[in-house]
């Protein structure tokens, strides 16, 4: 099936994607003129921004060298993740936007949402002003009614009605491509050597720069050219590899992944806001839809921006590395990410209780030391024992 | 904190404090329930359901202001919290793991209630707190208020203030009294009255108090609010004030100019910066931090009316919204100048302080400068810098 595009020719074409974060969107916004919608990392209902008719754009920190545009109007001790996202708005990055959300899901994300609309306003400025505990039911009532308020500002902007019908076709779509991702995601546990921690990552992070049915067509194909090949090759070659699960924010700067792939270390699950926690649970497709993606938003995996104590990131952490089995855990930190850094040592000393090793790696977007970092993963990969969990 | 000790009402807020204090290792005596609460939350609620409030910030407070903080939170970051953490947050962590207590231990709580009005900084120090202690924990979830406050808003307040009632209920197996809490309420009415006429005597020229003295005279009005103490010793000060006036005792004798400060003090150097205002013939008249405690509660409609209190604090406002406040009061007090402060510790009140600084400015037509520092930490505190800094201030004011 000559036809058909292999696995590296698809891998390649997310990368791309990631490569120039507008170019696709501004293309296809010339071809079907709508709103380019942005939203920072990862706790906004893009359901809703899609049935708005608008395109959804994802904004993670696409470019280190913008980092210290930023410093006239946010302290350098703001995350570099904010900082990176911010300053290349204010260098013009992203002038192909016509609005942009953000998330209140820290103090970070709380404060600058008015300091970019004082300095770089897009013409849609809104904050999806989440509850910041969700063990309660009136976090359930309260999100119920912050999705509605969102929903009618973009009526309001766009002009056009978002009634129950075409809410629930943008969630069913969501839903598939959720899926769909869900499905690479386990291929990648399975094949690392024919999908890298990269590729995966890639694929998620590609996911909210296009429209999802593309997308999904992408993934698609990408599933049966793994599928295929798996299905022909002689033997795994996984010698030497280790399964982790890693625990963080985002996996910025990306050359972090391919750290891991040098490495060795296979992800095989993760709670990174542009890793699984984008695509882990379903929002209902029976039902009042602003409740279900309520309820979606409610029941993501624990994260250390929302008090939870039903389910306890503790808890919940230990439980996915033996449910994978992983070996070990690696903490993926950005520099001056304070939720994060308020968690980790009790979630180290709760791993190590269990008995599961863990490091930490601290990464700043626009200056990491990459030989560092890899020196500290391959450690940790050697201690991990390396190659004997694929079985020998 | 030398800068008040000449008060007479000095001896009484020992006294009192100490009580506080005492308060607290009486409740552990008797079994009663000790809770962890936050600054700026709904306290009276914990008073009125007859349980023993106890404010780690203060601890954290105290401890910067006797010049320790940095040490109490080494112990913290051996542990692996790191440095760039609210400094508070750091002293509460860092207490609980060091061996040595100079400023006495922190009392371990039983429950902890906080709310992230002020910062989703308490929101994660108290989660850490109620992991390392094993005990229940309830936030009080303050989404950010765009002015003017939704309906939307107040509601999910009020129905987390139900929750929480149901919260102490559960703990002391005991229904809430709602009487009682009518009384607290009275009182905590009663105390802020007085507090913010106190804080009002700063705008007379020359004045009998500043900001200085305000956070040394604060301590009841967070941990005593809700109780007949804090009205009794804000009648005495007040009272000591009159006096002062009628002496013409002033805080800084020749006064020239009024100054806003924007938020908390640099604790450990409230001496250095009040001698360095003073030396200029300066009073910084007033801050919002000071002026956090002015709650009014409406008795007829306690929850609700507790709602817009506390979900309406300045860090929970917009940008617009607290530039506004900042100017309002800059026009009350008449100031010459503004100082703002960008707290390493604390982003919700440092971040847009930047471009808050050239707004204000234009708006107002007044000099005013950012310094950075740590209000606790005098490891991220550089005397030449900000002396620099300050020179540059005064000379504009001096000009102006
Ligand atoms: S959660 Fe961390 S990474 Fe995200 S915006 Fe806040 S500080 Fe930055």
């Amino acid at each position: 099936m000559t036809d058909r595009k292999t696995i590296k020719e698809i891998c390649a074409q997310f990368k791309e994607i990631i490569a120039e974060p507008g170019l696709k969107i501004q293309r296809l916004q010339a071809e079907k003129p709508a709103p380019v919608i942005g939203f920072l990392p990862t706790d906004v209902p893009e359901e809703l921004i899609h049935a708005s008719g608008a395109y959804p754009f994802g904004l993670v920190a696409y470019d280190g060298l913008w980092v210290n545009r930023a410093d006239a109007h946010l302290q350098t001790w703001a995350c570099s993740l904010a900082r990176c996202s911010f300053g290349m708005s204010l260098a013009g990055k992203f002038d192909y936007l016509n609005g942009l959300i953000i998330p209140h899901i820290c103090d970070t994300t709380r404060m600058i949402s008015d300091i970019w609309k004082q300095n770089r306003p897009y013409d849609f400025m809104e904050n999806f002003i989440l509850p910041r505990q969700v063990d309660r039911p009136s976090a359930r009532s309260y999100l119920t009614g912050e999705l509605g308020r969102l929903k009618a500002r973009l009526e309001q902007f766009t002009g056009r009605s978002i009634n129950g019908e075409k809410l629930n076709r943008s969630i069913n779509l969501y839903n598939k491509h959720r899926a769909l991702l869900r499905k690479l995601y386990q291929l990648h546990g399975h094949h690392p050597d024919l999908i890298t921690n990269l590729d995966l990552f890639n694929a998620i992070k590609s996911s909210m720069l296009i429209p999802k049915g593309l997308h999904n067509t992408m993934v698609s194909e990408l599933i049966s050219a793994v599928e295929q090949q798996a299905r022909e090759k002689q033997a795994e070659d996984n010698h030497g590899r280790v399964r982790v699960v890693v625990t963080g924010k985002v996996w910025e700067p990306p050359d972090i992944m391919e750290i891991l792939d040098q490495s060795k270390v296979v992800c095989v699950a993760d709670d990174l806001c542009t890793g699984y926690r984008y695509i882990a649970n379903d929002a209902a497709e029976d039902g009042d839809p602003l409740e279900t993606l309520a309820v979606r938003q409610i029941n993501r995996p624990p994260s250390p921006c929302f008090v939870n104590r039903e389910q306890d990131r503790l808890e919940y952490l230990t439980r996915k590395v033996n449910e994978c089995g992983a070996k070990g855990v690696i903490f993926l930190h950005l520099k001056f990410c304070e939720t994060e850094n308020y968690d980790y040592p009790l979630l180290r000393d709760a791993l190590s209780a269990a008995n599961i090793p863990s490091v930490r790696v601290e990464t700043e977007i626009g200056n990491m030391s990459q030989g560092q970092i890899s020196t500290r993963i391959q450690a940790f990969a050697e201690m991990l024992g390396g190659g004997d969990i694929y079985g020998s | 904190m030398a800068v008040s000790q000449s008060f007479k009402t000095a001896g009484l807020l020992k006294e009192l404090m100490a009580k506080y204090y005492e308060q607290g290792n009486l409740a552990r005596e008797q079994g009663l329930p000790v809770v962890w609460v936050t600054a700026v939350s709904p306290v009276e609620l914990v008073y009125a359901a007859g349980l023993f409030p106890y404010y780690p910030e203060n601890f954290g407070a105290l401890a910067a202001a006797r010049k320790v903080a940095d040490k109490i939170s080494l112990a913290a970051e051996a542990r692996g919290f790191f440095s760039d953490l609210c400094g508070y947050a750091r002293c509460g962590l860092g207490d609980a793991y060091a061996k040595e207590h100079p400023v006495g231990k922190i009392v371990p709580p039983d429950l902890l209630f906080s709310c992230n009005t002020q910062c989703g900084s308490l929101q994660k120090w108290f989660e850490t707190a109620a992991r390392m202690y094993r005990a229940p924990y309830f936030l009080l979830d303050a989404p950010l208020i765009e002015a003017p406050t939704t309906r939307l808003i107040k509601n999910y307040f009020v129905e987390q203030l139900e929750e929480a009632i149901n919260f102490f209920e559960v703990a002391t197996r005991t229904p809430f009294n709602f009487d009682r809490l009518a009384e607290v309420l009275a009182l905590a009415n009663e105390a802020c009255r007085l507090w913010n006429e106190i804080l009002d005597m700063a705008a007379l020229k020359p004045a009998p108090f500043g900001f200085f003295d305000a956070c040394f005279h604060m301590a009841p009005i967070v941990t005593w609010r809700g109780t007949k103490e804090a009205v009794m010793y804000y009648r005495e000060l007040k009272k000591e004030l009159e006096d002062r006036l009628d002496k013409k005792i002033y805080a800084v004798p020749g006064e020239r100019f009024k100054i806003y400060w924007d938020h908390i003090p640099v604790w450990p150097k409230l001496r250095w910066f009040s001698e360095l205002f003073a030396e200029h013939g300066a009073l910084v008249a007033v801050s919002q931090y000071t002026h956090s405690w002015a709650y009014q509660f409406d008795l007829d409609r306690p929850l609700e009316s507790m709602a817009e209190n506390y979900s309406e604090g300045f860090s929970n406002r917009c940008f617009e919204d607290r530039i506004n406040l900042k100017t309002s009061f800059m026009k009350k007090y008449q100031v010459d100048g503004f100082v703002l402060f960008s707290n390493r510790s604390c982003k919700p009140t440092a971040f847009g302080l930047y471009d808050k600084r050239s707004i204000i400015s234009e708006r107002t037509g007044l000099p005013g400068i950012v310094f950075e520092a740590d209000m606790s930490d005098l490891r991220y505190f550089s005397d030449e810098q900000v002396r620099d800094k300050f020179t540059v201030f005064f000379e504009q004011l001096a000009a102006k």
